[in-house]
């Protein structure tokens, strides 16, 4: 998998993609709008990250290029401004994402996961972390056999934190995940809430499976067995 | 009428200046006439006084009879109205005119004049019975050398009738003319400041949110048209002083994104790395805790400075306000049972509104956060929605600490807390309150509070209804 990442900000793009290399793929950076499309127009990308405000030729007109080239490419954009205005104009330019600055980088992850597996996340039905069983067909969680009664927002926590097993996700994402954009600024109510699915899930067995990775967030994750 | 409104000083100005310089000159031309009528009267009298001394005295001889057939035929005292009265060097009167027929005077009650007589004189001579006779007095000699007093005399009455009707007429104009002058002075004061009522009511409209709007500009040459255009030009001045620092906010916020971006990112990966050290981890954490701070703290000043500008809102639905407020306090429920505080949900039926969900739902959640806060472990906190007049309601009434009055203004305002000590979240910026007026006035609608400290403050918003 390779990744182009235009972004002049030197230091971001040294973020991005020293991140993106320790997720094993492939990743290539353009300084400004001109490299860039020099690049994408050279190598064949599975994907484009791309920052709006560009030296040379803007975020957006390189956008515009590369959809007239190559219509498939999926295009994730990152950017410091975000009015709706500005939102709507991405996605008609052809944006497949929008992730505004400052990000978790977990964050980036998911989304360019989610742009990469290209149609509906197939997702199993019954996802297993060490001994926990969580069942979303039947919303139902056990953990060594016996049956846990969680609330339903309990539920979707636990359920949003099982995605993806050993990820960390951060206190922002799992306010827009599991509550909504409204909830923004409100992140303290996340802690609440993971606590009490502590006291359900660990507080009654020996090995704790959710874990806090401070000032970063939560993670769902068996360490015992490594 | 307002007592200190120019129009009211103005007039009662003029009026009292009118009423002062009609007195004064009333006062002048009755003083000013009478000395002259007087002086007028009293000059006819001693000139017939030195006429009968001059051409009388001499020829009477001794004779008194001779003379007072002369004088009654020369002057006919009786007919004329006319005091005449003769005395010797001894004080003894030898003629004494008699009564006027319609006897306005008694001749008799006159005092006697008293020798010597060398000197004219003239005087207003009170009588008995109220009547003033003006009396001129001439010496003379008699025909034999021996001295005289010639007095004649007239009725003052006449003169005193022609002065009462003027000082009538004086006193029945006065208020007439306080009247007009009060009633002119109005009028014109009026004509005056009409345009500048007109920019005051104007004025008054123009809030931080309609500055784009101007006065209405008096066309008419004078200070009130300089006026007008001064104040639209200050309209305008305030216009780009707070779109300049809007500007600002919007443009610091976007700025401080990529050094954040930056922060956060090199943190989390310090943070990921499995060699550190457990305190050190602690105080990258701690770090990281403060970067979401900031965050957080730009992503508001953001919100706000969006809603300012008018492009915050996404979406323009129409939807049941009650549901969405007990929907959201569900969502909420653990924070408040966490701390024993019991959330009572009372809905009146469906209260439509139009706007953004997402942003009034953030309403909800901020006023119920807010309050969450400042109650004290084993309150209450109820939430209302009900329709009022054109109106929808919404209403989060707490048990808490409250809000001392002096704060109560200011706690919609950006940053503001209360006191430092009271903000027991440290993620609080003091901007959530902000952000709910903003969304509140965004939508066409108001927040409010009120509180009683120590009791319990309480959070109104008001929107426009939706049919």
């Amino acid at each position: 998998m390779r990744i182009l990442v235009v972004e002049d900000e030197p230091k971001v793009a040294d973020l991005v993609t020293r991140g993106l290399k320790a997720e094993r793929y492939a990743v290539d950076v353009a300084a400004s709008g001109d490299v860039g499309w020099t690049m994408a127009s050279t190598y064949q990308y599975d994907l484009v990250i791309l920052d709006l405000m560009l030296p040379g030729i803007g975020g957006l007109d390189l956008l515009k290029r590369i959809r007239q080239r190559d219509s498939k490419v999926p295009a994730l954009v990152l950017t410091a401004r975000d009015a709706t205005a500005s939102k709507v104009e991405n996605f008609e330019a052809g944006a497949d994402d929008y992730l505004t600055k400052p990000f978790a980088f977990a964050e980036l992850l998911v989304r360019i996961k989610a742009l990469l597996r290209r149609g509906p996340v197939t997702q199993t039905a019954v996802v297993r972390v060490g001994d926990l069983v969580v069942d979303r067909m039947t919303q139902q969680v056990r953990r060594a056999g016996r049956r846990i009664e969680l609330t339903p927002r309990e539920y979707a926590l636990l359920e949003y934190l099982a995605t993806q097993p050993g990820r960390v996700f951060s206190r922002t994402m799992i306010v827009e995940h599991v509550w909504d954009q409204s909830f923004e600024g409100l992140t303290n109510i996340v802690d609440v809430y993971v606590r009490h699915l502590r006291e359900k899930i660990d507080a009654p067995f020996p090995i704790k499976l959710i874990r806090t990775l401070r000032g970063v967030g939560y993670s769902l994750a068996d360490d015992s067995a490594g | 009428m307002n007592s200190r409104s120019i129009r009211f000083r103005l007039t009662v100005w003029q009026a009292t200046l009118f009423t002062a310089v009609f007195v004064l000159l009333g006062t002048l031309l009755y003083v000013q006439l009478r000395h002259y009528l007087d002086h007028s009267l009293l000059d006819t009298q001693s000139r017939r006084a030195r006429q009968i001394a001059a051409t009388l005295l001499g020829k009477a001889g001794g004779n008194d009879e001779r003379l007072a057939a002369q004088i009654e035929g020369l002057y006919a005292p009786e007919l004329s109205d006319r005091f005449i009265r003769l005395t010797r060097g001894d004080g003894s009167v030898f003629y004494l005119s008699g009564s006027p027929q319609d006897h306005a005077f008694e001749p008799a009650d006159v005092p006697l004049a008293r020798p010597p007589f060398t000197r004219e004189s003239a005087r207003r001579q009170s009588l008995p019975g109220g009547r003033v006779l003006l009396i001129a007095a001439v010496p003379g000699n008699l025909a034999g050398g021996a001295s005289c007093l010639v007095e004649v005399g007239i009725d003052g009455a006449p003169v005193e009738i022609m002065l009462n009707r003027l000082l009538l007429l004086l006193g029945l104009g006065l208020p007439i003319v306080v009247a007009v002058a009060a009633a002119g002075g109005y009028g014109l004061v009026q004509s005056a400041l009409d345009p500048v009522a007109g920019m005051a009511r104007k004025a008054e409209l123009i809030t931080q949110h309609n500055l784009t709007e101007r006065l209405p500009v008096v066309r008419s040459g004078d200070e009130l048209e300089r006026l007008s255009l001064s104040l639209n030009h200050m309209i305008q001045r305030l216009d780009e002083a707070f779109q300049q620092s809007k500007r600002f906010v919007a443009d610091a916020s976007h700025e401080l994104r990529t050094p954040l971006t930056i922060l956060r990112g090199e943190l989390e990966e310090l943070a990921g790395d499995a060699a550190l050290a457990a305190g050190q981890r602690e105080r990258i954490g701690s770090l990281l805790e403060e970067a979401e701070r900031l965050t957080r703290i730009v992503e508001q000043l953001l919100t706000i400075s969006r809603l300012d500008a008018g492009e915050a809102q996404a979406e323009a639905v129409t939807f049941d306000l009650a549901a969405l407020a007990i929907a959201t306090a569900e969502q909420m429920a653990q924070l408040a049972e966490d701390r024993r505080i019991s959330v009572n949900c009372t809905a009146e039926g469906r209260v439509m509104v139009e706007g953004d969900r997402a942003r009034l739902k953030q309403v909800v959640v901020n006023l119920l956060d807010n309050a969450v806060k400042y109650t004290p472990v084993g309150g209450e906190i109820s939430l209302r929605v009900a329709a009022q007049g054109g109106m929808a309601l919404l209403e989060v009434t707490d048990t808490g600490i409250g809000i001392p009055e002096s704060a109560l203004p200011h706690v919609f305002e950006r940053f503001f807390r209360v006191d430092q000590a009271r903000s027991r979240e440290p993620d609080g910026a003091g901007l959530g309150l902000a952000i709910v007026k903003a969304i509140c006035q965004a939508h066409g609608g108001e927040a409010e509070a009120e509180s009683a400290p120590g009791r319990g403050s309480r959070f109104r918003v008001r929107l426009p209804r939706a049919a």
